[in-house]
């Protein structure tokens, strides 16, 4: 690094650095509509056939386009959790979201075999909806058991035991319909192939929601780094920014792991590579590990459906080989220039 | 003057002529409606020409009932008929099939399981999904129905017939089992867990019409998980694994103290028996003739007590009618070994 | 000037099960410079944030006012603009650069989802060239030795421009230079109007403020005049006179007492 590039302002850095995302959202964009099981003849003939303008349309770009929000939803939520938290570890899942997007999952599942009334319901809902309702519920359970947003340990601590106690549930319940062990998982490692139009719709104003929140609640992030009573006595109304940005980062958490599964590393991944090319106060922080999640993830599922097509690779797997790879190179150039991590 | 009756005669056969083939073709022709196992109605304005199934037991029901040529795709693990089924082009798993493959394949109808998300995704692209999956032996039977009706083949030449033919299969299946055999205590063993097969399955059941008795009750489940334990205190005659993979090599602790693991009196299934016997499909009655073929080996003798020397010699057995490949018997040797040679190939040492 | 910055009636505090403040009764005045000092355990810092209203309300009896209203009864973000404090061992914003550290000063005075006006670049340029921070306004503290990040942090405090300002152990790490700078910096700020209160343990630095305020175990033993005779004879009691209080070159230093402990009896020997 140039002396001249660190000089260079954070902020101009930081617009340079969001830039170059949506630059390489739009390529990766087009890389997406170009890739899977019947390759890049699909474009091409898109104009005169029409299955392959569906296969482009309404499954290559939705699947495109929704791995982008679902990746920009986990890199919001994963940098509000580590401002919260103060902790550079903490990733999207902490709140127990994770393991009640699951045994939501799983219970949906298990109900469509058993009972024809339930599966009248819950068709409506759909295991993404009980997926949605099992993460929000997971929150809300941790929530209750740290008796608020106050004390972070008590919260990362509930967090912990929430997500251990309904993954234990979660168990139970594969235990008691094996036969949905396979499709649950299927479900852990986490895909963007349900992902349609309307999905990402509503994947955008989750996101578009999500982000205005956070943004706005930014300065409680920014307090926070001197800690709780330096962020008081700078006259921020600590408990109800904390509450709102719990709920922007349960809401965002929960939308995107009922859609696409879970995908690990994304969350944990996309504030620290954003960390490690600008550092600015949490406002744009947010929206740069936001959008960095989002290629992110995006480059996942495009090499997923491209490395051994037409099969697909889990893409959990490629976002912990292309991030855990990326923050490996970092550390090891970091203790080679003897800095701090 | 009246006209000759030899034009008048062949007149009416032109038309009862042209009046059958007009029937038979709307026979074919019929729209269709069926209502699948997730309470759907399904109505179809011909019957469907271009199928993807993407379940085994589908995939072997739409053989079975002769129109393999509607099939334009499979899932990776349908396999069967090799000649047909090897050639089409494979679109993932059940569960998770590869959507953009299967739409480019154009199809009419997709055969999937119930418990797949991918139905939601494949109706939103505008396909008809209809959802199948049996469990039991009154399920295979209603499913077979179904798909029958939905590939506008009469029931007459279609489910029922296979129906009857497949319930010979099994009837004849016990009917061969030796008078030793019955009565045995069976064991059957799905996947490493262990999960069994209990008396609810569709697997128990097919051991309850050849005449022998589960040690898994009814009242576990169709396919609970055990404890080891409790299969060592139930001390089956005879134990069936019925999995593909290599795990039978590992037995659990304390099994090598029951008496079927001492006697040898048990039963790996290789990787092509595996898949008949796991079926609820058209091949139950095949997978009767292979676990009775399995019992009348294995069967203890009345006396329990009298020691049973394992069944040696060599030379390889070639089942009738089986394309699979032999296993080599190994003679009086322990039990592992055996096992694992077991995993090699279709046997029954 | 004898209006009062600060006034604490009748204060407890407890944290937990324990008490660790009992019937304080403490008036500050503005625009004067006090320091706190007492023995390890007094209660010094957690009487600081009570006179910042930092501690939850169910922890904290009796009253406090803040310029002359009662501190529970002003708004969060107007006492943010006229207190400022500085804590003791707080979180560090290891990824921010100085500059935003010491922007993050300025948040009281920032409309909600405004950018920083002209005003705050400009108050947080004086309180980094204040505090000798200005070079490396773009490093982040993570690249920053202790007394390099406690200087920024101490810029940030500064940035707030509130007129009463409580710091606990600002000294924290800083070398003699920048000691003595503090030291200017303090007299600056009171000099101009502002008031002060500053716990700290280096007794001697103390000594340099206007006023003294002697605690131990929870209360308060005296408050009174640097200078005066009384303030210095409460300072060595307080530390069991193994310090003793002389007038050097023009200002009041404490002095190790370097007698044996069963010397302890004697009160200060040598003159």
């Amino acid at each position: 690094m140039t002396i001249a590039f660190i000089h260079l302002h954070q902020s101009r850095r930081a617009a340079w650095c969001a830039a170059w995302l949506l630059l390489a959202s739009a390529v990766l964009a087009v890389c997406g509509a170009s890739v899977g099981s019947t390759g890049f003849d699909s474009v091409l003939r898109m104009h005169g056939d029409p299955v392959a303008w569906q296969i482009v349309w309404d499954i290559r770009l939705p699947r495109t386009l929704g791995a982008w929000l679902a990746g920009a939803l986990l890199g919001l939520s994963g940098a509000v959790a580590q401002g919260l938290f103060r902790n550079p570890l903490a990733d999207p899942y902490l709140l127990g979201s994770a393991s009640g997007a699951a045994l939501g999952g799983a219970v949906a599942m298990a109900l469509f075999g058993v009972s024809p009334v339930a599966a009248q319901w819950m068709a409506r809902i759909g295991i993404t909806g009980m997926a949605f309702l099992g993460a929000a519920g997971a929150v809300v359970l941790t929530l209750i058991l740290a008796r608020g947003v106050q004390h972070t340990l008590r919260l990362l601590l509930a967090g912990v035991i929430v997500g251990v106690v309904l993954g234990a549930v979660r168990d139970l319940v594969e235990l008691a319909s094996p036969d949905i062990l396979q499709a649950m998982q299927a479900f852990t490692l986490g895909s963007t192939a349900f992902v349609g139009w309307m999905a990402c719709a509503l994947m955008a104003v989750v996101w578009v929601l999500c982000s205005v929140v956070a943004w706005m609640l930014a300065r409680a992030l920014d307090g926070l780094t001197l800690g709780e009573a330096t962020a008081a006595s700078l006259g921020l109304p600590l408990m109800p920014m904390r509450v709102g940005l719990v709920a922007a980062m349960a809401l965002a958490t929960g939308t995107a792991v009922a859609q696409t599964g879970l995908i690990a590393f994304v969350g944990l991944a996309a504030p620290h590579l954003v960390r490690s090319i600008v550092r600015v106060t949490h406002e744009r922080h947010i929206v740069l590990s936001s959008l960095m999640g989002a290629v992110l993830l995006m480059a996942a599922d495009i090499l997923a459906r491209w490395l051994l097509a037409p099969q697909e690779l889990p893409v959990g797997v490629l976002t912990a080989a292309l991030g855990g790879t990326y923050l490996l190179w970092l550390m090891h150039r970091r203790t080679a220039q003897g800095g701090a991590l | 003057m009246k006209p000759t009756p030899v034009r008048r005669i062949l007149w009416v056969i032109a038309i009862v002529i042209a009046l059958g083939l007009l029937m038979a073709g709307l026979a074919r022709a019929q729209p269709v409606h069926i209502k699948d196992d997730k309470g759907r109605e399904i109505s179809l304005p011909r019957p469907p020409q271009r199928i993807v199934s993407l379940l085994p037991s589908l995939t072997e029901s739409v053989c079975e009932l002769e129109q393999c040529h509607r099939l334009v795709g499979v899932d990776r693990y349908s396999n069967w008929p090799e000649a047909v089924v090897g050639r089409l082009p494979k679109v993932g798993g059940g569960l998770d099939p590869s959507i953009e493959a299967i739409v480019a394949l154009k199809p009419d109808v997709v055969l999937m399981s119930v418990s797949s998300r991918a139905s939601d995704r494949l109706e939103a692209l505008g396909l008809t999904v209809v959802q199948l999956e049996p469990k039991t032996h009154a399920d295979v039977r209603r499913v077979l129905g179904t798909v029958s009706d939905l590939l506008g083949v009469p029931r007459a030449q279609g489910a029922d017939r296979l129906w009857r033919v497949i319930d010979a299969g099994v009837e004849a299946a016990a009917q061969s089992l030796p008078p030793k055999a019955r009565n045995a205590r069976v064991y059957f063993e799905v996947s490493r867990g262990p999960y069994g097969a209990g008396e609810a399955s569709f697997i128990g059941e097919s051991l309850t019409r050849l005449g022998v008795r589960n040690v898994v009750p009814a009242s576990l489940g169709p396919f609970p998980r055990l404890n080891p334990e409790f299969v060592v205190r139930a001390n089956p005659d005879i134990i069936m694994i019925g999995n593909r993979s290599m795990q039978a090599m590992v037995p659990y602790p304390g099994w090598a103290t029951m008496r079927a693991i001492r006697e040898n009196r048990l039963c790996v299934f290789g990787p092509g028996d595996s898949d008949v016997v796991v079926r609820p499909g058209p091949r139950m009655a095949e997978a009767a003739r292979i676990m009775a073929r399995c019992l009348a080996e294995k069967a203890p003798p009345e006396s329990p007590a009298a020691p049973s020397p394992s069944p040696s010699g060599g030379g390889r057995t070639q089942w009738p009618g089986k394309a699979s490949s032999t296993g080599a018997l190994a003679g009086a040797t322990p039990v592992a070994s055996t096992v694992g040679d077991a995993g090699a190939g279709d046997s029954c040492t | 000037m004898n209006s009062v910055a600060i006034s604490a009636r009748q204060i407890g505090a407890s944290i937990g099960n324990r008490l660790i403040l009992q019937g304080i009764d403490l008036q500050l005045p503005a625009g004067r410079w006090t320091s706190i000092v007492g023995p390890n355990g007094a209660g010094k810092s957690t009487l600081l944030k009570v006179l910042a209203g930092l501690l939850p309300h169910a922890a904290v009896q009796g009253e406090v006012q803040l310029l002359g209203r009662p501190l529970a009864q002003i708004p969060a973000r107007e006492r943010a603009r006229q207190l400022a404090w500085l804590g003791q061992n707080e979180g560090s914003a290891d990824d921010l650069t100085s500059y935003d550290v010491a922007m993050l000063g300025r948040l009281p005075h920032q409309p909600w989802l405004a950018p920083p006006s002209a005003a705050d670049h400009a108050a947080v340029e004086q309180a980094l060239r204040t505090t000798q921070a200005w070079d490396w306004r773009h490093r982040p503290l993570s690249q920053l030795s202790g007394g390099e990040r406690q200087r920024v942090l101490l810029a940030r405090a500064l940035a707030v421009q509130a007129q009463v300002l409580l710091m606990d152990e600002p000294l924290a790490n800083l070398d003699p230079p920048h000691q003595t700078d503090w030291l200017h910096t303090m007299r600056a700020l009171v000099d101009a109007g502002g008031t002060v209160v500053s716990v700290l343990h280096e007794v001697s630095l103390a000594l340099q403020a206007d006023d003294m305020v002697v605690m131990a175990a929870g209360r308060v033993l005296h408050q009174g005049a640097c200078d005066a005779p009384a303030t210095h004879a409460a300072l060595e009691e307080v530390f069991d006179h193994r310090i003793r209080v002389r007038h050097l070159d023009g200002l009041w230093m404490a002095l190790p007492s370097l007698e044996r402990k069963n010397n302890q009896g004697n009160k200060g020997l040598e003159a």
